[in-house]
């Protein structure tokens, strides 16, 4: 610890720590420009100089640490004439176009010198000017360089915390421009990141770009909807139409953190396309109805509908409000166990992954796993399915080196951070754990031998499990060795385990070896829906209810459903928001038994391949259009917040739920109200106990640990390979699926600006594979798997990716992955070969 | 004096390994790899030796902190970016002598334990990059260097790098970013590069000049090297004059040697009928001198004590034809256009002072820009990044506390007080 004295006030603080924040303690604010938290220090817009007792120079505080006894003044009138005059100097060259400026309202140039002048400029010579008219560097990025304060926050937020580095400086002096390198349209994330850090108006939306003025917006508190990183947006509307979602510094956990879709994939609230009214299906042709007669049409097949064939399918990304009710209404007005949140795996390999990645234990956050010496990434392709958790590893492996390892099929940006890749062979993980499992038993094997599921290693050796897993025995061994050499070890899982029910065993066996060896484990699933965690802490599974509380007889989940329909048919099936038909891993086996349920009811905003099969389809609220709480992956509950009401006569979802409910013979009623919801999930979930008034917080709620209720031990179910046929035609890769950066469904189908990122579905291959076939990026290629399904994909390279492997993602309406994938199957055969013209 | 640094300046062909062994070369190397390292730097210590780059640092106090106990690799760098207008003292080393400077690297990253060293040599030379080439060249195929050198054990490799033509890649944490390949900025101290330079590692950076004088006081001594020049900064120092005297050139004088035996001695005096009229006496960053100091010795603390500095001993002298106004555009132009445009005062108060001064030698400024320098001049100095904007602020002011009325009468009198001035 050190003392030393700002303004005369005497503050403690850590060695190493900066003047800046030493000041902060302190309570004094020191204005910057070039700083921020999250960033490399640089120290070169000057204006945090500080005067420094004893010292004749003014030293940037940004990048000064602190030494004992130091006497810092932070507004002597020498220091308050240099902030002055640095201000001067940035302005000198500044455009001064603030009237057309987007930034102008929320300029950090204009809040600077209308706090610290100077009053008046002398500045009377011509001004540099880059260029006449702005120009577009990406599909959701204008620069104007005119206006540039030089202090490079855009190009180190590209390359330290996005992991891109697609920008830089050209030229020198005061002529240096921050831009990319041909000034022309970038190949990057267009995650907007250098947008969001940009304190003038130099990078700026193109989407917003001359919608609106700060101050005429009107916004609200959410959470991003994508994926479950969970991370804090502000969406902002001006005359009925969202024009802009933004991370704010020291808003939430993700400070400015957003990706590509967090930022910009929130406009599909605006889409034209949403169903506005119940529709009933009358000889095959959907007609609009009223509530009313939509409620009587449900009413009369709730009486006649067995439970036992009764089903109800939810999507992850709705409140837990929603969720709780739902599956409340499932279990007594349906009289159904048949429950599930997800259509993608089966239940039997969530029910094992929950327990393995323990989520009825406390919150586990990213920036918390980051503490730990060693974290193993395995099971995700975190670069695009989580890329905000993405950034937080690579921001937190840049201030501190980190051990990190990472083991998936496909190569990924967060490769660079990491300390070891393991590029594992498809559905193969298992095998590749069980390998390190074994390397590290290789001391010491009596120590284990208590250990429930050693057995799964039987008598396989390091090398053995290192060839079924495709990766040499030599990086299995390193990544034992790293993690035995780390006293804290993070976890981070994520969900291709369940995808491919593959490596969950095995991750628990590894997870109670290093118990064994008195390691610190902390784990955190990486979760692709919003609210999946939520999800099921709401109970929404067939095999318990909410708070992970025992059920009295089991039901069903979406594999279960699907197949049962298939077989024998269903009376009722009410799906909320998820579109079984795009998403379900084997898309021939769900048509057919869509067709065998007697009566189909979708709930869902867009006119989804699900809903045009159902009979009826009730329009439910988007996001921005309700109250209520979700779950993070890291099981942080924060607060969503309606903006607007829902369009047309479309309904808050939890209100179509209650009235749902209500329509049981006995009459019972149940609440539509989120707050009332919510206070009931308090008292049932008793982890949740104190949310409503945590979700308030800027952090959220982090959950916290309970005795009650704990996520069972489960075993996940071996997925088969496909059978080489002799005879049969070649088909040597293997098709994984996932999220894409720019695509995660339907929501990101009706996201115009995410569709100009890419136009039309994508297949992704290894770049060196792809030069052996003699193929480029961009050519149109025909994937073709299982008796003789075949679609036509625009190729993508990614040079880090196994040779065998190709990357479809999931769910595309046009061309959806699942029609290659068939229940049970992980990793399926393909060929590929360019489209004959 | 008899030259040490410079002997072989007019010797055709003593860029050759043969001539420079015959002409006692690589001795120095042999007995320094008989002593310990530690011997090495005390006996730089003992030398007084100091930086001849600009700063005059210590050069045995700078290998001192390099940390001994370091497992890692350590690194040695040549400072040959020689970038300071008028400074070509360098050059004359390198493109006439390269052993010189390759025996004095080899010996310094022996007492260093260096693994390697890199000669970070300025663009525009090309003639010199290719000598320093040939001459490392020659010294592998001689086991000067390489593995084992001379059978000692100590292993060391030796590479050439060419600069693009950046004057802020001079400055020692610039040059360390362009030779690992990134933007040629300052790096924040600390920290310093002793503990983390060349790829954070600890690296000693030393200017050609300074690593050129290692062979002879191993060879020499430490009495010999104290025998020249003042107490506190002996030794012998290349002085490049240049301007308007009769005989411009390279000088190897005494430390200490005072600035009028420079001009007048040495370089044969002023040009025919034209009067001193001021001199800068270490390259354009230094304050100038005018005649009430042109007897002060040319070192480092002397020239302090009168405000300049003796920066890089580039000479350039001054007649009375030549207009201030016009100089100090021409010298802050310069500053403006090197500036690396990473900290606010220096890139945008240099284009300012630039543009201010290009009206008032236009005969198109008022007094009031004259006033506006100043406060421009006091707005940049002392915050800036590292000493580029400083630099220029020293020179204005120079010229201007010097010459303030001839900035006076082109602002009030639109017109130039130099009669028959000479075209810069």
């Amino acid at each position: 610890m050190i003392t030393l004295k700002v303004n005369g006030k005497e503050v403690t603080v850590n060695d190493g720590t900066l003047i800046l924040d030493a000041a902060k303690e302190a309570g004094v604010t020191i204005p910057t420009f070039c700083y921020q938290a999250k960033l490399s220090g640089l120290g070169s817009c000057r204006m945090c100089i500080i005067e420094i007792g004893g010292q004749k120079k003014l030293q940037p505080s940004c990048i000064t640490p602190v030494i004992p006894g130091m006497e810092v003044f932070t507004h002597s009138p020498q220091v308050v004439s240099a902030r002055a005059a640095m201000l001067e100097f940035l302005l000198s060259n500044h455009a001064f176009d603030c009237p057309v400026c987007d930034k102008a309202g929320e300029c950090e140039l204009q809040d600077m010198v209308f706090e610290h002048g100077p009053r008046k400029g002398s500045y009377s010579e011509t001004k540099r000017v880059f260029h006449e008219k702005d120009y577009v560097l990406s599909p959701v990025i204008v620069k104007n360089s005119n206006r540039c304060v030089q202090c490079m926050r855009c190009v180190r937020a590209c390359d330290e915390i996005v992991g891109r580095g697609v920008l830089g400086a050209l030229g020198r002096g005061s002529g240096q421009e921050m831009t990319s390198f041909l000034k022309t349209q970038l190949d990057c994330d267009h995650c907007g990141m250098c947008i969001e850090v940009c304190p003038c108006g130099c990078f700026m939306r193109k989407p917003y770009r001359y919608t609106a003025r700060p101050w005429d917006l009107k916004g609200v508190k959410s959470v991003c909807p994508y994926c479950a990183t969970g991370c804090r947006i502000t969406v902002e509307e001006r005359a009925g139409t969202a024009v802009r979602s933004i991370a704010k510094e020291g808003a939430g956990f993700n400070d400015k953190l957003l990706c590509a879709r967090g930022r910009f994939g929130f406009d599909f609230v605006n889409s034209t396309k949403r169903i506005t009214t119940p529709l009933l299906k009358k000889n095959g042709i959907f007609e609009p109805i009223t509530w009313e007669e939509a409620y009587s049409v449900m009413q009369r097949n709730i009486k006649t509908a067995s439970g036992e064939k009764t089903g109800v399918i939810a999507s992850a990304r709705l409140t837990n409000e929603e969720l709780y009710l739902l599956q409340k209404v499932a279990r007594t007005t349906l009289k159904t166990a048949n429950i599930d949140s997800a259509s993608r795996w089966s239940e039997a390999a969530s029910a094992a992954f929950m327990h393995a990645v323990e989520v009825s234990g406390k919150a586990v956050t990213a920036y918390g796993c980051m503490d730990q010496a060693a974290i193993f990434i395995l099971g995700s392709q975190i670069s695009d399915e989580n890329p905000v958790t993405d950034y937080i590893v690579r921001i937190m492996s840049n201030a501190r080196r980190k051990n990190i390892i990472i083991a998936s099929p496909r190569g990924m940006k967060l490769d660079r951070s990491a300390m070891l890749t393991l590029r594992h062979a498809p559905a193969r993980l298992g095998a590749l754990i069980l390998g390190v499992c074994a390397a590290i038993k290789e001391e010491g094997a009596d120590k284990f031998a208590g250990i429930k599921g050693v057995d799964l290693l039987g008598g396989k050796t390091v090398d053995s499990l290192a060839k079924e897993a495709g990766v040499s025995s030599d990086d299995v061994k390193g990544a034992a060795k790293r993690l035995k050499a780390s006293e804290t070890i993070a976890l981070m899982a994520g969900i291709d385990m369940m995808r491919n029910s593959d490596g969950i065993n095995e991750m628990q066996l590894l997870k109670d070896m290093l118990k064994v060896l008195k390691k610190d484990v902390r784990v955190m699933p990486l979760l692709d829906r919003t609210n999946q965690r939520g999800a099921w802490d709401m109970g929404v599974h067939p095999a318990f209810g909410p708070g992970y509380s025992d059920v009295s007889s089991k039901g069903l989940g979406a594999e279960g459903l699907m197949k049962k329909a298939a077989s024998e048919g269903l009376d009722m099936l009410y799906v909320v928001g998820e579109d079984v038909v795009a998403s379900y891993p084997g898309a021939a086996l769900v048509k057919e038994a869509l067709k065998k349920i007697k009566f189909l009811v979708v709930q869902d905003v867009f006119m989804t391949e699900t809903a045009k099969a159902a009979d009826l389809v009730l329009p439910g609220a988007m996001f921005v259009e309700k109250n209520g709480t979700v779950t993070s992956q890291e099981g942080r509950v924060q607060r969503i917040n309606m903006l607007r009401k829902p369009a047309g006569e479309a309904k808050d979802d939890l209100e179509i739920i209650a009235a749902i409910g209500g329509m049981a013979m006995g009459g019972a009623e149940f609440s539509s109200d989120a707050d009332a919801v919510l206070s009931e999930i308090e008292k049932t979930v008793t982890r949740y106990s104190g949310a409503a008034a945590g979700v308030e917080t800027t952090e959220g709620f982090l959950l916290g640990d309970s005795d009650a209720g704990q996520a069972k031990q489960a075993s996940a179910p071996k997925m088969k390979e496909t059978e080489i046929i002799d005879g049969a035609p070649l088909r040597p890769y293997h098709l994984v699926t996932g999220n894409h950066l720019y695509y995660s469904g339907t929501l990101t189908a009706h996201s115009k600006v995410i569709g100009s990122f890419i136009s039309g579905p994508v297949v992704e291959m290894a770049a060196s594979e792809a030069k052996k076939l003699g193929l480029n990026p961009g050519d149109e290629i025909e994937v073709t798997g299982a008796e003789g399904v075949k679609a036509v994909f625009s190729l993508r390279v990614n040079s880090g990716t196994r040779p065998d492997v190709v990357f479809v993602p999931e769910n595309y309406a046009d061309s959806p992955a699942n029609m290659f994938f068939e229940a049970g199957i992980g990793a399926p055969r393909v060929s590929v070969a360019p489209r004959r013209k | 004096m008899e030259p040490v640094l410079l002997k072989n300046l007019n010797n055709p062909n003593a860029y050759k390994l043969s001539v420079y062994e015959a002409g006692g070369g690589y001795k120095a190397l042999a007995l320094a790899l008989k002593k310990n390292p530690d011997e090495l730097i005390q006996l730089m210590k003992d030398s007084g030796l100091r930086g001849r780059g600009g700063a005059g640092f210590p050069t045995g106090l700078k290998w001192s902190f390099v940390p001994k106990d370091f497992t890692g690799p350590k690194y040695l760098c040549c400072n040959a970016d020689e970038g300071e207008p008028g400074t070509y003292k360098d050059r004359g080393i390198m493109d006439n002598d390269p052993h010189l400077l390759v025996e004095g690297m080899i010996i310094a990253s022996y007492a260093l334990g260096a693994v390697a060293s890199y000669i970070y040599i300025r663009g525009e030379f090309a003639f010199g990059a290719k000598r320093l080439e040939a001459a490392i060249d020659e010294a592998y195929k001689k086991g000067y260097l390489g593995k084992n050198i001379l059978g000692t054990g100590f292993s060391h490799d030796m590479y050439v790098h060419r600069g693009f033509g950046a004057y802020i890649c001079g400055e020692e944490t610039a040059l360390l970013e362009s030779i690992e390949g990134l933007r040629g900025q300052p790096r924040k101290k600390p920290p310093f590069p002793a503990l983390a330079g060349l790829y954070a590692k600890p690296t000693v950076i030393n200017n050609v000049e300074t690593l050129a004088c290692v062979p002879a006081i191993v060879e020499k001594g430490v009495a010999w090297f104290k025998s020249m020049g003042p107490e506190k900064s002996p030794g012998p120092k290349i002085f490049c004059v240049s301007g308007h005297v009769k005989k411009p050139g390279l000088f190897e004088l005494p430390m200490g040697t005072p600035v009028r035996d420079i001009i007048f001695k040495h370089c044969g005096g002023m040009r025919e009928g034209r009067k001193f009229k001021a001199v800068i006496p270490g390259g354009v960053s230094a304050p100038l001198l005018t005649e009430k100091d042109l007897d002060t010795p040319m070192d480092f603390d002397s020239l302090a004590a009168k405000g300049s500095m003796l920066g890089s001993g580039a000479v350039v002298v001054m007649d009375d034809s030549t207009c201030m106004v016009k100089a100090s555009y021409i010298i802050t132009r310069f500053f403006s256009h090197e500036s690396c445009g990473k900290c606010t005062p220096c890139r945008e108060g240099t284009i300012w002072l630039t543009k201010i001064l290009k009206r008032l030698e236009h005969n198109e400024g008022t007094m009031a820009d004259v006033e506006e320098l100043e406060r421009i001049c006091n707005n940049i100095f002392g915050r800036t990044f590292c000493p580029l904007g400083d630099g220029a602020v020293m020179a204005l002011r120079g010229f201007m506390k010097n010459f303030r009325e001839e900035f006076v009468h082109h602002a009030e009198h639109k017109k130039c007080m130099v009669e028959g001035g000479y075209e810069l």
